[in-house]
C-alpha cells in the first residue's frame, strides 16, 4: 500500500487515500469508498520534476497524488504514465507536419504568389496602377529634382523611344514616357505609371548616344514586360507572408511598404534578363547598334560593380553580372549603323539639366562609335 | 481531510534556471524551423514546465491548456484581425485615396487600444481557466469589452495628464481584474482598506517620471567623465570638433543611450515594486490576505535580467525573462490567514473554448503569461 492524497475536484481540498498500485489500475481507498482508476484513462498532471499527479481523461477534476518515491512502483506497473504523451508533449509527428505545414506556406507565398505575379499584374486596373505610381513618385521628387530646362531633350529621348517601341511593335506604347531627372547618380528606372525616369549624370556618363539608348531600351522592356508591378506584387505577398505567420503586423508590413519604394525596384535575375533581351530586339528592330549598350555596360561594371546600393534601383545591378549582360549586347552589335541620335539632338540630350556638353563627347558631327573588338557583322 | 495550518510562506517556485534554459533553447531551435508556427506548442509547454513548479500550501499548480486551443485561436483571429490589418496596411495604401488610406490606418489603431486591452482580458481570462490547484478550476467572469472600453478611458486620462493619472489606472485596471477573477466558485476581492489605493506610490512614481532626463543627463556626464579619464583630456564630445572618429562617437552614443535606460528602468523600479506591493495587499481570498515583498533593487536586477536575455536572443529566449519574474513574485508571496478550501467549490464560470487569439496577434505576454 502506498500513501497519497486525492481531490474530488468539487472542493480545494485533499484527503488521505490508500491506493494500491496493480497490473492494470491503480486502486485506492479514501474514507470508505473505493475508487479503481485503470491506467489506459490517465493522464499526468504533473512535469515529472516530483510529486506525481494522476488525473483521469476526460479530465474530471479529480486528481490522486503520489510521493515521487511510488515513481518506480507505478513505472512498473504502467510504463505509458511516464512517456510524453502522458504529460501532453506533442509526438514528433506534429513537429514534423508542422514544419512541413510552414515550409509549404512559404512556398505558397514565396514561390507561389511570384509565380502568380504577372497575371495579376496585368489585371490591376490602370487607376490602382498610378496609385502605386503616386507612392513611387514622391520617392523620386524627395531624392531628384526636376529640370526646368529638359523639355526639348525629354522630346528627343520620347521620339527615340517611340521609333524603337513601334519598330518592335510594343503595345501600350503611347502611355510610355521619358522623363530627365536632376540626380547625382547614372541611374535609369521604370515605375508603375509606364514613366522611365532617366538621370542625368547617366547622360553625362555616355559617351554615344548608343549607350543612352541602349538603357532607355532596356527600360521600356521592364514596362512592357509588366516587370515592375510583378516585382512590387512578389514582395507584398512576401510581406503577408511574413505577418501572418510571425503573427503580428510589423515586419512584413515594413517589406510591403518597402516594395513600394524605389530602393526595392530591384528585379529579379530573370527579368532583367528578360528586359536585356527585349530591349536588344528593339534596338536591332530600329536599326540601332548593341555595341552602345554593351560599351556602357563595361563601363558601368569598371566604375560601379560592388559598391553599396543606393537609394534607387539599381540599372548595373549584380544580377545577371554586368559583364556577362555586355557581352550579350556586344554578340549581336552590328558595325555600320547611323547613330540613334544626330549631332544636333544629342547636344540637346546632353544639355539638359545645365550640363555642359563639352563636357561629354565633343565632336560637332554626328557622333561616331569607338573601334570595338569581337564585333559581330551584319 | 488534510487540514491546512497557517503558514507564512505557502507559495514557491522551484523552477531552476538552465531547466527553463533548455526547454527555452529547444522552443526557439523548433520555432525557427517551422517559421515561429511551434510557438503555439512551445507557449504551451514552457507554461506548463513553469505552473507546475508553482506550489502553493505544497501542492502544485496545473495548466491544462493546449496547443491547439492556441492554434484555434490564432486561425480564428486570421479573418478577425488578419485580413482587415491586411487591407488597411497593404490594400488601402495602394488602391485608395493616400489621405483616406492615412485615416483609415489612425482609425486602425484607435481601435487597435481599446483591442489590445480587451486581448489582454480575453489572455487572462484563457490562461485562468486553464489553470487548477487541487483539480479546481480558476476564472475570469465580466466583459472584455467593458474592460477594453474602461480602458481606453483610462489610457485617454494618462494622456492628456501627461502620464500622472498611471499609478490610478494601474489601480483601477487590477482592481477590475482582481474582482472578477475566481478560484473555483469563489472570487477574489478588491478590498477598500480605508486607504487610498494609491497610497505609497506618487512620490515612486514621481521619480519615474522624472526619469528619463534626470537619467539622460546623468549618463551623459557620466559618459564625458569615463571619456575624459580614458583620453587624459577634458570633457568633450567626440565629434565636436568636426573631426569625428566615429567609432569614437558611436560608442559615446552607445554609452550614453545604454546607461540612460539602465537608469529609467532603475528610476522606474520603485514605483513597479511599490504598485505590485499595494495591489497585492488589497486582494483577499475568502478573508485570506496577500503579501507580497518585491523591493526595487532585486526587481530591477530581476528586471534588467530579462532585458538583456531578451534582447541577446532577439527575443528567442524572452520566456526566460517571464519565468524569472513569475519566480520573483511567487518566492516574495505570502498569504495572511487561510482561506476554508473545504468551501470551495469547483468553478461554474465556462472557459474559452479557443486560445488567445488576439493575445497572440499582439505577441501580449511574450510566450509565457500574464497572470
Amino acid at each position: 500500500m502506498i500513501q497519497g492524497r486525492y481531490a474530488d475536484g468539487r472542493a480545494a481540498i485533499t484527503h488521505d487515500a490508500e491506493c494500491d498500485i496493480g497490473p492494470d489500475a491503480i486502486t485506492f481507498r479514501v474514507r470508505d469508498a473505493q475508487h479503481i482508476w485503470p491506467y489506459g484513462d490517465l493522464r499526468r498532471a504533473d512535469d515529472g520534476a516530483g510529486l506525481i499527479v494522476l488525473k483521469r481523461r476526460p479530465d474530471t477534476g479529480e486528481r490522486l497524488m503520489l510521493d515521487a518515491d511510488a515513481k518506480d512502483t507505478l513505472r512498473a506497473a504502467a510504463p505509458s504514465l511516464f512517456r510524453p504523451r502522458a504529460f501532453g508533449v506533442e509526438p514528433p509527428s506534429v513537429v514534423g507536419g508542422l514544419i512541413a505545414g510552414a515550409w509549404s506556406l512559404a512556398a505558397v507565398f514565396l514561390v507561389g504568389v511570384p509565380l502568380a505575379a504577372a497575371p495579376i499584374a496585368d489585371i490591376i486596373p490602370p487607376r490602382y496602377r498610378e496609385q502605386i505610381a503616386d507612392i513611387s513618385w514622391s520617392q523620386v521628387e524627395a531624392l531628384t529634382e526636376f529640370c526646368d530646362d529638359s523639355d526639348e531633350a525629354s522630346r528627343v529621348l520620347n521620339d527615340l523611344a517611340y521609333r524603337m517601341m513601334t519598330a518592335a511593335n510594343v503595345e501600350g506604347r503611347d502611355d510610355i514616357w521619358v522623363i530627365i531627372v536632376d540626380a547625382p547618380i547614372p541611374n535609369a528606372f521604370a515605375l508603375p505609371d509606364n514613366s522611365i525616369v532617366v538621370t542625368d549624370d547617366l547622360i553625362a556618363l555616355a559617351d554615344h548616344p548608343d549607350e543612352l539608348t541602349g538603357v532607355i531600351a532596356h527600360e521600356i522592356a521592364h514596362i512592357e514586360r509588366n516587370h515592375v508591378l510583378k516585382n512590387i506584387i512578389r514582395s507584398v505577398g512576401a510581406g503577408i507572408f511574413f505577418d501572418i505567420v510571425f503573427g503580428g503586423a510589423g515586419a512584413g508590413q515594413a517589406v510591403a511598404i518597402a516594395s513600394v519604394n524605389l530602393a526595392s525596384l530591384s528585379y529579379s535575375r530573370d527579368d532583367e534578363t528578360d528586359a536585356d533581351m527585349r530591349g536588344l530586339e528593339y534596338l536591332d528592330a530600329a536599326g540601332i547598334d548593341t555595341g552602345g549598350l554593351a560599351r556602357l555596360f563595361d563601363r558601368l561594371a569598371e566604375q560601379y560593380e560592388g559598391e553599396e546600393a543606393s537609394d534607387f534601383p539599381s540599372l548595373f545591378s549584380t544580377h545577371p553580372a554586368t559583364s556577362a549582360r555586355a557581352e550579350v549586347a556586344r554578340q549581336r552589335s552590328r558595325a555600320g549603323l547611323a547613330p540613334s541620335m544626330n549631332a544636333a539632338d544629342w547636344r540637346i540630350v546632353q544639355s539638359s539639366c545645365g550640363m555642359d556638353p563639352a563636357a561629354g563627347t565633343e565632336s560637332e558631327e554626328t557622333p561616331k562609335p569607338p573601334e570595338q573588338e569581337g564585333v559581330a557583322k551584319p | 481531510m488534510t487540514t491546512e495550518a497557517t503558514q507564512e510562506h505557502p507559495f514557491s517556485h522551484g523552477g531552476r534556471f538552465f531547466d527553463v534554459l533548455g526547454l527555452a533553447a529547444k522552443n526557439a531551435g523548433l520555432s525557427v524551423l517551422t517559421l515561429t508556427l511551434y510557438r503555439f506548442w512551445a507557449r504551451t509547454a514552457m507554461r506548463r514546465r513553469l505552473w507546475s513548479r508553482v506550489t502553493v500550501l505544497g501542492d502544485p499548480l496545473e495548466y491544462t491548456g493546449t496547443a491547439w486551443e492556441l492554434f484555434r485561436g490564432f486561425l480564428i483571429s486570421l479573418p478577425c484581425f488578419f485580413l482587415p490589418a491586411i487591407f488597411v496596411f497593404y490594400v488601402a495604401p495602394l488602391v485608395m485615396d493616400p489621405v483616406l488610406a492615412i485615416w483609415l490606418g489612425l482609425g486602425f489603431y484607435l481601435v487597435a487600444i481599446p483591442l489590445i486591452a480587451a486581448a489582454r482580458y480575453w489572455m487572462r481570462r484563457y490562461q485562468l481557466s486553464r489553470t487548477r490547484w487541487r483539480g479546481i478550476r480558476m476564472g475570469l467572469a465580466g466583459s472584455a469589452g467593458a474592460f477594453a472600453l474602461a480602458s481606453f478611458g483610462w489610457t485617454v486620462l494618462q494622456s492628456v495628464s501627461l502620464g500622472w493619472y498611471t499609478p490610478v489606472a494601474r489601480m483601477n485596471r487590477a482592481k477590475m481584474m482582481w474582482e472578477n477573477t475566481r478560484f473555483g466558485d469563489q472570487p477574489f476581492e478588491f478590498i477598500d482598506d480605508g486607504e487610498s489605493p494609491q497610497k505609497g506610490l506618487w512620490w515612486p512614481f514621481a521619480l519615474g517620471w522624472f526619469a528619463f532626463p534626470i537619467a539622460y543627463i546623468g549618463s551623459t556626464l557620466v559618459v564625458l567623465a569615463v571619456v575624459a579619464a580614458l583620453s587624459g583630456g577634458g570633457f568633450q564630445v567626440p565629434g565636436a570638433d568636426g573631426d569625428a572618429d566615429p567609432t569614437a562617437v558611436l560608442g559615446f552614443v552607445a554609452g550614453v543611450v545604454g546607461l540612460t535606460l539602465l537608469l529609467v528602468l532603475l528610476c522606474w523600479a520603485p514605483y513597479n515594486a511599490a504598485a505590485m506591493n499595494r495591489i497585492a495587499s488589497l486582494i483577499t481570498l475568502d478573508g485570506a490576505r496577500f503579501r507580497l515583498k518585491a523591493k526595487t533593487f532585486s526587481l530591477f536586477w530581476v528586471q534588467l535580467a530579462g532585458w538583456v536575455i531578451t534582447i541577446l536572443s532577439l527575443t528567442l529566449l524572452a520566456p526566460l525573462a517571464g519565468f524569472l519574474q513569475v519566480r520573483y513574485v511567487i518566492n516574495r508571496l505570502e498569504i495572511v490567514g487561510t482561506p476554508k478550501f473545504a468551501e470551495i467549490g469547483q468553478s461554474i464560470v465556462e472557459g474559452p473554448r479557443a486560445g488567445e487569439s488576439l493575445g497572440d496577434a499582439f505577441d501580449l505576454d511574450l510566450g509565457v503569461g500574464v497572470i
